[in-house]
C-alpha cells in the first residue's frame, strides 16, 4: 500500500503544481471516505486490477495471431514506444523535469545498436551498453535542469535533440547520414531465431513487461516518493533533506535510459536507422503520450501511446485531413481532460460523491 | 556548549543600501522556544533565511552546536537535525498527508541506494501514523494534501517539519491563515511536541496571545535590529516596542 504508485493525486497537466496547491485545493476532504487502516476493499480492489492486468496482458500477447504482418509491427512499435514514453513519465511525471529530448536518447540507443550489432557484437551486450551510455549522457543532461526549469528547460531540451539528430545526420562515416544504416540484423534468444514478425514481437513484449515492472518497483521505493516530493516542491524537499540535485540528475539519467533500450529494439525491430524516426517532433510526441494518459500515473504512458502509435494508423482513410483531425482530438483533450485519459474514473467519481 | 545550541552573532544582510537585517545577536539554548516578533518588514523573515542558508548572510556568524554554520546549504542543514517551515503553506500536494510525512523523515533513513531496495514506507509507516493522530490528521491520511482545506494543510506542513525529529526547528508564522480554535490546538501540539522529543524551536508570529502564551523568551525586532529581548510581559510592556509595533 502507499507508496507514490498510488498516490499521485490530480496531475495538473504536465506543470509542476502550485505551491500551497490552492489551485488543487478542493474542499472534499470532510467528506473523505478514507481511513488510516488499509481496508479489506482495498485489497480486493487491488488484487481485481492485478487480474484486469494480466488479461489485458496476455489478450494483447495473442493479438497479432490474428492480425497481418504490418499490424504485428505496429504492435512492437507500441511496445518499443512504451519503453520510452515510460522512461519520459518518471523524467516528467513523476519528477516533475520538463524534457524534451528523449527521441535524443531513442536515437543514440538506436545508432549504438546499429553499429555494435552490425558488427556482430552479441544483443545482449549491446543492450545494456546503449543503457548506461544514456544513463550517462542522461545524467549530463540533468545539469542544466538544476539550474532552469520549466519552459526554459523545454528549450534546453530540444536544443539536446537538435544536436543529436544534426549529428546523425550530418557525420556520415559513422551514422551513413540520411542514407542511414540499414541490414542490421535481429538476435537469436537460447538458440532460436527471433527473426519472425510474431517471435520478435513476443520478445519485445516481455523485455517491455520487465522494464515496467522494474520503474515499477523504483516508483514505489521511497526513491518514488522522493521524485513527486522535488516535483511538487523542491524547496520544500531539499529543507527536509532530500538531495533535489541527486534527484533530478537520477531522473533525467534513469528516463534516458529507458529511450536508450527502446533504441536498441527499435533498431532491431526496423532493421534500418536513419535521423528521421529521432526528429525532435517524436520527443513532441512521446510528451503528448504522457500528457494525453495522465502525467504522474502510472500506467498512463500505455495509454498514451496506444494514441500517438494506433490513432494516427486509424486515422488514416481521412488522408491530408488526419494531422488536423488528430491535432483538434488533442486540443479537445487538453481542454476538458486535462488530467488524461485516466483522470476519467476520477472525475465521475467526483461528480458523483456527496457534497 | 551543549546540545541544541543556536548562537546567532552579529548577522547582518544587506540589499544595495537596505540593511534588511542589521546586526542581530542572540542564543537559544536547547530545548528552549523562542519567539520572535515585530512588523512587517523589520527583517524576520530575511533573518531566518539567513540562518537556514536560503540566503546567505552579508556579514556576521551562526552557530549549531559548537559548529559554523553561516550560509550553509539548507540540505546540510537538515543533516544536521534542523528544521523548518515556510511563511506560506509548503506541503507535496498530491502526495497523500501520509506520503508527506514519510517523505519528510525517509532521507535520514539508511543510504540513497539502501533506500531503492527499502520497503515503500522506509520504516516509518508507524511514525507517520503516530504524527497523523497527533496531528488529528487519521480521517484524511490516504487523500491528496492539495485537496485538503488551508488549515489541514497547515498542520500537515507543521507536522512535516517535526517528522525527522529534529534538535532545532523555525517556524515562520505558524498560526497565519488559521483560525482561532486551531491556534489554540497548535499552541498545545507544540508544548506536547516540545515536552516529548525535546528540540528548540524559534517562531515568528504575530498573534501575540500565542507568543506570550508559548514562549518564555520573546525578541522583538524593528528595522532590522533587535529592539527588545526578554521575558514575553517585559517586552510587551516595553514603550518603545509598543510605539513601533503593539500600538496602544
Amino acid at each position: 500500500m502507499g507508496g507514490a504508485l498510488s498516490a499521485a493525486g490530480p496531475p495538473q497537466g504536465a506543470n509542476r503544481a502550485p505551491v500551497g496547491g490552492s489551485a488543487a485545493a478542493k474542499p472534499q476532504a470532510s467528506g473523505g471516505p478514507a481511513s488510516a487502516a488499509p481496508s479489506p476493499v482495498s485489497d480486493r480492489a487491488f488484487r481485481a486490477r492485478c487480474i484486469a492486468l494480466a488479461i489485458a496482458l496476455v489478450a494483447f500477447a495473442l493479438l497479432p495471431l490474428f492480425l497481418k504482418s504490418y499490424g504485428t509491427y505496429l504492435c512492437t512499435l507500441f511496445c518499443v514506444m512504451l519503453m520510452a514514453t515510460c522512461g519520459l513519465n518518471l523524467t516528467v511525471g513523476y519528477a516533475g523535469q520538463m524534457s524534451l529530448g528523449q527521441a535524443a536518447f531513442y536515437g543514440i540507443g538506436a545508432y549504438i545498436a546499429a553499429i555494435a550489432l552490425k558488427a556482430g557484437v552479441p544483443f545482449f551486450v549491446v543492450l545494456p551498453v546503449a543503457g548506461i551510455a544514456c544513463f550517462a549522457v542522461g545524467l549530463a543532461l540533468g545539469f542544466p535542469a538544476l539550474r532552469v526549469q520549466h519552459h526554459y528547460l523545454a528549450f534546453a531540451t530540444l536544443g539536446f535533440n537538435i544536436l543529436v539528430y544534426l549529428v546523425m545526420r550530418n557525420e556520415e562515416k559513422i551514422t551513413g547520414g540520411t542514407y542511414g544504416i540499414s541490414g542490421i540484423p535481429r538476435p537469436s534468444l537460447l538458440g532460436f531465431s527471433l527473426d519472425g514478425v510474431l517471435p520478435f514481437f513476443w520478445f519485445t513484449l516481455a523485455a517491455t513487461v520487465v522494464l515496467i515492472a522494474m520503474l515499477g518497483w523504483l516508483l514505489r521505493s521511497p526513491w518514488g516518493r522522493a521524485f513527486a516530493a522535488l516535483r511538487d516542491n523542491p524547496i520544500r524537499a531539499e529543507s527536509l533533506g532530500i538531495n533535489i540535485t541527486a534527484y533530478t540528475l537520477l531522473a533525467f539519467a534513469i528516463g534516458a535510459a529507458c529511450a536508450g533500450i527502446a533504441g536498441v529494439f527499435f533498431a532491431a525491430l526496423v532493421q534500418y536507422v536513419e535521423p528521421a524516426p529521432f526528429h525532435f517532433s517524436v520527443s513532441l510526441m512521446m510528451l503528448l503520450a504522457i500528457i494525453v494518459g495522465g502525467s504522474g500515473r502510472f500506467f498512463g504512458p500505455v495509454i498514451g501511446t496506444v494514441v500517438i502509435v494506433l490513432l494516427p494508423e486509424w486515422l488514416r482513410f481521412m488522408q491530408d485531413w488526419y494531422l488536423a483531425v488528430f491535432g483538434f482530438a488533442v486540443v479537445a483533450l487538453m481542454i476538458w481532460l486535462p488530467g488524461g485519459i485516466l483522470s476519467i474514473p476520477e472525475r465521475f467519481a467526483r461528480a458523483r460523491a456527496p457534497r | 556548549m551543549s546540545a541544541g545550541f543556536l548562537a546567532v552573532q552579529n548577522v547582518h544582510k544587506a540589499y544595495g543600501a537596505i540593511r534588511a537585517v542589521d546586526g542581530v545577536t542572540f542564543r537559544v539554548g536547547p530545548g528552549e522556544i523562542v519567539g520572535v516578533i515585530g512588523p512587517n518588514g523589520s527583517g524576520k523573515t530575511t533573518l531566518f533565511n539567513s540562518i537556514l542558508g536560503q540566503i546567505r548572510p552579508s556579514s556576521g556568524s551562526v552557530e549549531f552546536c559548537g559548529e559554523d554554520i553561516t550560509g550553509m546549504a539548507p540540505l546540510q542543514l537538515a543533516r544536521r537535525g534542523i528544521g523548518r517551515t515556510f511563511q506560506t503553506l509548503q506541503v507535496f500536494v498530491q502526495l497523500s498527508v501520509r506520503d508527506n510525512l514519510i517523505a519528510a523523515a525517509q532521507e535520514f533513513q539508511g543510504t540513497m541506494r539502501a533506500r531503492l531496495f527499502a520497503k515503500p514506507d522506509a520504516g516509518l509507516g508507524a511514525r507517520a501514523d503516530e504524527m497523523i493522530e497527533l496531528f488529528g490528521l487519521t480521517r484524511v491520511a490516504r487523500l491528496p494534501a492539495g485537496s485538503l482545506s488551508y488549515g489541514q494543510q497547515k498542520l500537515i506542513d507543521i507536522a512535516m517539519a517535526f517528522m525527522p525529529s529534529p534538535r532545532l526547528v523555525l517556524l515562520d508564522e505558524p498560526c497565519a491563515g488559521v483560525n482561532p480554535g486551531l491556534v489554540d490546538e497548535l499552541r498545545e501540539l507544540l508544548v506536547t511536541l516540545n515536552r516529548t522529543q525535546g528540540g528548540s524551536f524559534v517562531l515568528i508570529e504575530h498573534n501575540m496571545d500565542f507568543i506570550m502564551k508559548l514562549c518564555p523568551h520573546v525578541i522583538c525586532m524593528v528595522e532590522g535590529k533587535v529592539m527588545a529581548e526578554g521575558a514575553p510581559r517585559a517586552v510587551q510592556s516595553d514603550p518603545r516596542v509598543l510605539e513601533a509595533y503593539l500600538g496602544n
